[in-house]
């Protein structure tokens, strides 16, 4: 899919995700401590840890919310350390928030072609779209893929939780996503959702990476083909999911952590 | 489900409505505009410019506001502030009684000047309300408001200090005076119809909609690909052309501009305007704004009926302003769709079919 | 003060050139040439003690204003009515009773009231509406104007100065020095001399207040992090009410001040709220050093702007807020 340009400057690097000494101050507080991190390209992994282990500081630091305030992150090759959280985003990375963060005041479908915009050109277009827009249609196929059509005109403050989270995961689908970060995004769902998730995390397409952080073991290492856990802001440990399953020390700190 | 969907395209899904007008299904908006196009008929001269032209005026301003506020977010104050620069800058390009200040340019020259240069100054204002957020814009945009006014009242150079430009000349164009009542009042019209609509239009396009979004949630516009700040900033430039539409039209109609009328007393008449109408939808500044020129107009002779001073009528303002604001979080509209709604008794079903 | 150095180095080297300049200007006998480009060190002197004196009263006001704004979020637009209403009643005590040190007393008390009202009956019931509340404020700076020009008329009013502190000192500034070779000292009136003393000890007695007592604490905590306060288990809404009292009290203070130094009059309140505004924007949103600094530079740029550009002073006023907002949009002393 990546044009030839693109994949000579990923030459050498050939990681989708780089992250190198990665340090987060809040303040006197270290959020994260000097994390390193290579991830390949359409490679699905799990971060790991109880609250506070600096998982979504972690996320954060990828994407740009809050950049870090030493070491480098490489996206693809690039490096993307300083760069404001929407060209990382232009250039692929998507992610999903913990707490839905969602256009309450918008409609679902609203909410959608707001995504699907926000990755391709015209996002200052003071035209409407017509109706063979291309983007109308990509914006109604991905409302269709996580089942929202009957409530596509509702604005979101109306929805139900569920429906929520299904609709944070639609705005992280939006155009060509070549990597994402998913935020746990099994809480609150009901096991007959957890299931519905796990189908649309395994069937994404093959060249689509991502890192999921997630408290529930059973979705977590069903989607995953490693598993990096983390401890107070640093890289504890990393290795398949079966290892880190049967790792007793992996074990007792997690389920030890108190998580929730 | 599966994601190989997310690649195919849709057949048979219902098309959006995008273009849909929802003015035009609407019996009562049919009905407005055809009472504001014969107006000249019913409405004396008096009536037809001092109230409804004046109200549109206000009107157009406002919508500047609406447009930030209710779409963005950003409640600005320096919206009557950008209208003055244009005036002022008509009057200092254009044909007035102050010739030493005046360059007497023709109007088709000194009009479009006045809109880029307030254009660019509401933008530049924007751009630095924009490096805070949230109820910071207030604060800084008063700041901007206020400097012009007492700068406007310091500098005789070009704003002529307190005494501000006379006998501003108005356009003269196909043998009729424009600024004579009925033509005058078919502009200014016109201008806040084109405002209006074009407002309303924009909401729905993917500009308009990308600013809800920052509206609503900032940091996740970032996380879908947008420079917010960018589109804050772009939204300060359109809204301040519609108020510099509105500046020009003031200037023409008063025929002189001075610090008076762009006072912080002003600014803030705009604010109070916007929100009387109703601060979530473009038809709001306008309602605002005839509440608003009607009171001031009449304040006075019903107050002395009622044995009390006239001159308190900030004072009635002021009471009415907080009286929406306490109850009312959408205005006069809010308050008409809530009446409304507790008449119509029936429980409206909104509830689409849930699945989970 | 060393970290600013070290992690700014050019900035602390223009401002310390900047200070040492001004001293310069301040304490030495300025040569005939200098005299004839910019005019008489007298003007320029007495421009400084303008600047920092007006510094002062806006101190006063802004502090309050920042106070409020810090801890409850509420940008309190009615903040010049506050400032105006102190002056009104100033007067009123002043020249009932011929006593200008009660006029303060009452001032404080009745304005300090007015802001326990305003809190306990409008504020309360809005709290985390920050928007709403201004609004509100703004309706209410209306309504205040208006009322208060319904009672004291269109009138400027001026506080008379007591006796003890009418006429003019010495300070010991060579202003010129006389072809006798005898120097010439600046005079400057000696009442706001004693004011600004007053108002540098009230903002002492302020920063004490909240980095020494038990109280203080509990509101700075509460400015930087309003969560810490539910935590803390004290009385929210009487810390609140407290606070509100205390910035609304200050600007009664500043109103007699200003009707002292200058004089009362309906658009005042506006003039004080825009100085209040501009001064917290350039010090820093809920810092009281941050509102001393911004008082003190805004003070000088408006007395050093108006004597030397008076037609574009105003202009020099709204740059260093520009300025400020482009390089440091947190104001120069907030935290964050």
């Amino acid at each position: 899919m990546d044009s030839v340009a693109h994949r000579l400057s990923a030459v050498g690097a050939g990681a989708a995700l780089e992250l190198r000494g990665v340090t987060r101050l809040f303040g006197a507080l270290a959020a994260l401590t000097d994390v390193t991190m290579t991830v390949r390209p359409g490679e699905r992994r799990a971060v790991l840890g109880s609250n506070g282990a600096g998982k979504t500081t972690l996320f954060n630091c990828i994407t740009g919310d809050f950049p870090p305030s030493s070491g480098t992150i490489r996206f693809f090759g690039e490096d993307v350390t300083r760069f404001p959280p929407y060209e990382r985003i232009r250039r692929g990375l998507r992610r999903t928030y913990q707490i839905s963060a969602l256009f309450p005041g918008l409609t679902v479908q609203d909410n959608v072609y707001l995504a699907c915009r926000g990755v391709s050109r015209g996002r200052f277009s003071f035209l409407r779209p017509g109706v063979n827009d291309a983007l109308m249609h990509a914006t109604e196929t991905l409302v269709q893929a996580v089942h929202l059509t009957p409530v596509k005109d509702q604005r979101v403050a109306e929805l139900a939780h569920g429906q929520q989270r299904q609709l944070e995961i639609a705005l992280a689908l939006a155009g060509a996503p070549r990597f994402i970060l998913f935020d746990e995004p099994a809480a609150g769902l009901s096991p007959a959702e957890r299931l519905e998730l796990i189908e649309i995390l395994t069937s994404l397409p093959a060249h689509i990476g991502y890192i999921i952080i997630e408290h529930d073991m059973d979705v977590a290492l069903r989607v995953v083909e490693s598993v990096t856990m983390m401890h107070n802001g640093r890289v504890f440990k990393e290795g398949l999911p079966r290892e880190i399953e049967s790792d007793p020390e992996a074990q007792e700190l997690y389920l030890g952590g108190g998580h929730e | 489900m599966s994601l190989t969907q997310l690649h195919a395209p849709a057949t048979a899904v219902e098309r959006p409505r995008f273009r849909a007008w929802p003015e035009l299904n609407n019996p009562a908006a049919w009905l407005v505009a055809l009472i504001l196009l014969i107006m000249p008929l019913i409405a004396s001269g008096f009536f037809l410019i001092e109230i409804f032209g004046t109200t549109l005026i206000l009107g157009i301003i406002a919508l500047s506001l609406m447009f930030l506020a209710g779409y963005g977010g950003m409640v600005s104050l320096m919206q009557l502030t950008i209208a003055g620069f244009a005036g002022y800058m008509v009057a200092v390009f254009g044909v007035s009684g102050n010739a030493n200040i005046s360059l007497g340019w023709p109007w088709w020259l000194a009009t479009p000047m006045a809109l880029v240069l307030a254009t660019i100054f509401g933008t530049l204002g924007g751009a630095l309300a924009v490096r805070t957020e949230g109820i910071y814009t207030i604060m800084i945009t008063l700041a901007i408001g206020a400097a012009f006014y007492y700068f406007t009242n310091q500098n005789w150079a070009i704003f002529n200090g307190h005494t501000g430009i006379n006998t501003v000349a108005t356009p003269h164009v196909l043998g009729i005076d424009w600024r004579s009542d009925i033509p005058f009042y078919y502009l200014i019209l016109a201008v806040a119809a084109l405002c209006y609509f074009a407002v309303q239009y924009v909401s729905r396009a993917p500009f308009g909609l990308a600013l809800q979004g920052v509206r609503d949630n900032a940091r996740r516009m970032a996380a879908l690909g947008f420079n917010v700040n960018a589109h804050r900033v772009a939204a300060y430039a359109f809204a301040s052309f519609i108020a510099g539409l509105g500046g020009v039209l003031q200037v023409w109609n008063y025929r002189q501009i001075s610090p008076g009328s762009v006072g912080v007393e002003r600014c803030i008449d705009i604010l109070i305007i916007a929100v009387v109408g109703g601060i979530t939808r473009p038809i709001g500044p306008f309602i605002g704004a005839l509440i608003f020129v009607i009171l001031r107009t009449f304040a006075l002779d019903v107050l002395i009926k009622f044995g009390l001073d006239g001159n308190r009528f900030r004072l009635l303002i002021g009471l009415g302003f907080l009286a929406i604001v306490f109850w009312s979080s959408d205005g006069v509209i809010g308050l008409w769709e809530r009446w409304r709604r507790r008449q119509a008794r029936s429980p409206s079903s909104t509830a689409g079919s849930r699945h989970g | 003060m060393a970290r600013f150095i070290e992690r700014h180095p050019a900035w602390a080297l223009i401002a310390i050139i900047a200070v040492a300049l001004l001293l310069w200007l301040v304490f030495a006998v300025w040569p005939p040439g200098l005299e004839q480009a910019i005019g008489r060190k007298r003007v320029f002197l007495n421009a400084i003690f303008n600047g920092i004196t007006l510094g002062g009263l806006y101190f006063l006001v802004a502090s309050g204003f920042t106070l409020i704004f810090g801890l409850m979020r509420n940008v309190n637009l009615a903040h010049g009515s506050l400032y105006l209403f102190g002056g009104y009643v100033g007067y009123a005590i002043s020249a009932w009773t011929g006593s200008w040190i009660l006029s303060f007393v009452i001032a404080f008390l009745a304005v300090a009231l007015v802001g326990v009202l305003l809190q306990i009956l409008v504020f309360r019931r809005m709290e985390g509406q920050d928007l709403r509340q201004t609004m509100v404020t703004i309706g209410l700076a209306i309504v205040f104007a208006d009322l208060m020009l319904w009672v004291f008329g269109g009138d400027f009013y001026q506080i008379q100065t007591p006796s003890w502190l009418v006429g003019p000192v010495q300070l010991p500034f060579i202003t010129a020095v006389k072809s006798s070779g005898e120097p010439v000292y600046l005079q400057y009136p000696m009442v706001r001399l004693a004011i600004f003393v007053a108002s540098v000890i009230i903002g002492i007695a302020m920063w004490l207040a909240l980095n020494r007592t038990r109280i203080g604490m509990i509101v700075r905590a509460g400015v930087d992090d309003r969560d810490i306060l539910a935590a803390t288990g004290v009385q929210i809404q009487v810390v609140f009410v407290l606070v509100f009292a205390l910035g609304a009290g200050l600007a009664g203070i500043a109103g007699v001040v200003g009707g002292t130094f200058q004089s009362i009059s309906p658009g005042e309140d506006t003039r004080f709220l825009l100085a209040s505004l501009v001064v917290v924007i350039v010090g820093g949103m809920g810092s009281i050093p941050g509102a001393a600094l911004g008082a003190v530079i805004i003070g000088l740029a408006e007395q050093l702007g108006s004597v030397y550009i008076p037609t574009y002073a105003i202009v020099v006023t709204f740059l260093i807020m520009v300025l400020v907002l482009a390089l440091r949009p947190q104001g120069l002393l907030a935290r964050r």
